[in-house]
């Protein structure tokens, strides 16, 4: 009888270990299903909330620490223990130390690998270029001298609208590629028109301007032109101007 | 009841212990990314790139693209990728570049650029930015017939400038279809406005360009001025002198840990027997 209770005391561990194993689980391969994939910082932070939790909830009252943390002062004490919960704990012992001397080494070590760069893709535009409307009409003429406009100054690096041409591979950050639907899908035309008008040299800070190999091309191309190439990039590469209608 | 409480409290420590030792490193691993300038005792080997000593140190490899960026512009250029290798001696630095080159003619040059101090440049030659006040680039230029390096400056499209003081040297050799041009200089200068000082440990920008110098038979150069090919920034470092302190702080690390473990299990152990 005595034994059956210390088995039941031993399952409150159980519960805890699922609940930090299937919420792993749902952050690293349910949730990327209709989200993009969670960074390994996050997974961490929500991890440990998780683990916060469940400490929390298993010190509520002296019954419940008792059940929970039980167990675990038994294995850690060794009292009684024998075979192969001995070893066991001889492991985790031997192996604690030394998870912890890697985890220092690893954060103190020198770094070999270049700082990480938060560069964002999509800045925020000034404000004289927030909501203008393409004054171009949209007609298939227009659209015809677009995508040869666009043929003329952008395909050597955007390609096909694909941002894999003749001279895309020296730059970093690569052109843009239209057919992602990360790119111009999720912008208006009036960002779109900053960008190709002011260029790489008109980003803000957090866009990375120094290494932009976009042209400023208000210097060789009137506005209309930019507008014209907008609506040849938008129907080549098969996507829409956001809107917030 | 109060012994377990204080239990409690030690295992949120050692929680809070592990979770902060076992914190995921914020930055990214890159790949070629980087040159890496080795550090080598006994001294660089001079402008010498067929030295043996730089069939030692690791070789990065970039892509280059037409320059296009600004006009004139050009849709095509000869060198495709360079490959780089680094080293440096605590005192001075050696950069040598490695790139195809169907013929060998006197207009051939290859070039390296780097930012100057803390403010941020544009690859291309230091133009003004709209939104971010930009800093001066310092451009190391070689070029076939002149047999030297030019220690230049520039800020901003025209403003290409050679130094009154002129630092750096170096030597290209041509051989079975490949240039070798070899930059050398003092890791430091007493001129910080104009020079890119070289710390050991720091990573800082580095650009490249080539210039294929063959004569077409219109009487043009193939590649000249902005016509050239070109890579936008990437990372170069000098490489710092070993440093053991992590292992330190690891052997310290795994000594308190061990400590109190033995504080827990000697308090589990009291709390038990009473």
């Amino acid at each position: 009888m005595k034994r059956k209770g210390r088995a039941l005391k031993g399952g409150a561990l159980l519960s805890p270990a699922i609940l930090i194993v299937g919420m792993y689980l749902f952050l690293k391969f349910v949730l990327p299903l209709f989200t993009a994939p969670l960074p390994a910082s996050l997974i961490f932070l929500y991890l440990a909330l998780t683990v916060t939790g469940i400490l929390i909830f298993n010190t509520l009252s002296g019954g419940s620490m008792e059940a929970f943390f039980g167990p675990i002062f038994r294995f850690l004490s060794g009292d009684g223990q024998a075979g192969p919960m001995k070893v066991a704990r001889l492991l985790v012992l031997i192996l604690f130390p030394l998870l912890v001397g890697w985890q220092t080494y690893a954060s103190t070590a020198p770094s070999d690998h270049p700082p990480a760069e938060n560069r964002t893709i999509h800045p925020a535009p000034p404000g004289e270029f927030v909501g203008l409307s393409n004054p171009v009409p949209n007609t298939p003429e227009n659209v015809m001298m677009g995508k040869g406009l666009f043929a003329a100054f952008c395909s050597p690096c955007h390609g096909n609208f694909d941002g894999m041409g003749p001279a895309a591979k020296g730059f970093t950050p690569p052109p843009a590629n239209f057919v992602d639907p990360g790119t111009i899908a999720q912008l208006q035309e009036s960002y779109v028109f900053w960008r190709i008008k002011n260029g790489g040299v008109g980003l803000p800070i957090e866009g990375m301007p120094w290494k932009s190999a976009m042209p400023r091309w208000e210097v060789e191309l009137k506005d209309e032109q930019i507008w014209k190439i907008i609506m040849g990039e938008y129907d080549g590469a098969h996507q829409k101007p956001r809107t917030w209608e | 009841m109060r012994g377990a409480h204080r239990l409690s409290v030690w295992c949120f420590g050692g929680i809070a212990l592990f979770f902060g030792t076992a914190a995921p490193d914020s930055g990214f691993a890159q790949e070629s990314v980087a040159v890496r300038a080795v550090m080598v005792k006994g001294g660089v080997p001079g402008e010498d790139p067929s030295a043996a000593a730089w069939n030692t140190v690791p070789v990065s490899e970039f892509p280059l693209s037409p320059q296009v960026h600004w006009a004139p512009r050009i849709g095509e250029v000869t060198a495709k990728s360079v490959k780089v290798r680094a080293m440096h001696d605590g005192q001075r630095m050696a950069v040598m570049l490695e790139y195809a080159d169907p013929s060998e003619d006197p207009d051939d040059a290859a070039a390296l650029e780097f930012m100057i101090g803390d403010k941020k440049a544009h690859f291309a030659h230091g133009q003004p930015m709209a939104q971010v006040e930009g800093g001066p680039v310092n451009i190391w230029y070689w070029k076939n017939k002149d047999a030297k390096v030019l220690d230049m400056n520039a800020k901003g499209f025209g403003t290409l400038k050679a130094q009154s003081q002129q630092d750096v040297t170096g030597k290209g050799v041509y051989q079975n279809g490949t240039w070798k041009v070899v930059f050398t200089r003092s890791l430091t200068t007493g001129d910080v406005d104009h020079d890119t000082q070289f710390k050991p440990g720091e990573f800082i920008n580095i650009a490249f360009a080539i210039w294929d110098g063959k004569k077409l038979e219109s009487g043009d150069l193939k590649e000249k001025g902005s016509q050239k090919a070109v890579s936008s920034w990437w990372y170069f470092r000098a490489e710092p002198p070993p440093d053991y302190s992590a292992y330190l702080y690891a052997a310290l690390a795994v000594g308190l840990a061990a400590v109190f473990q033995f504080v827990i299990i000697r308090k589990l152990r009291k709390g038990r027997s009473t």
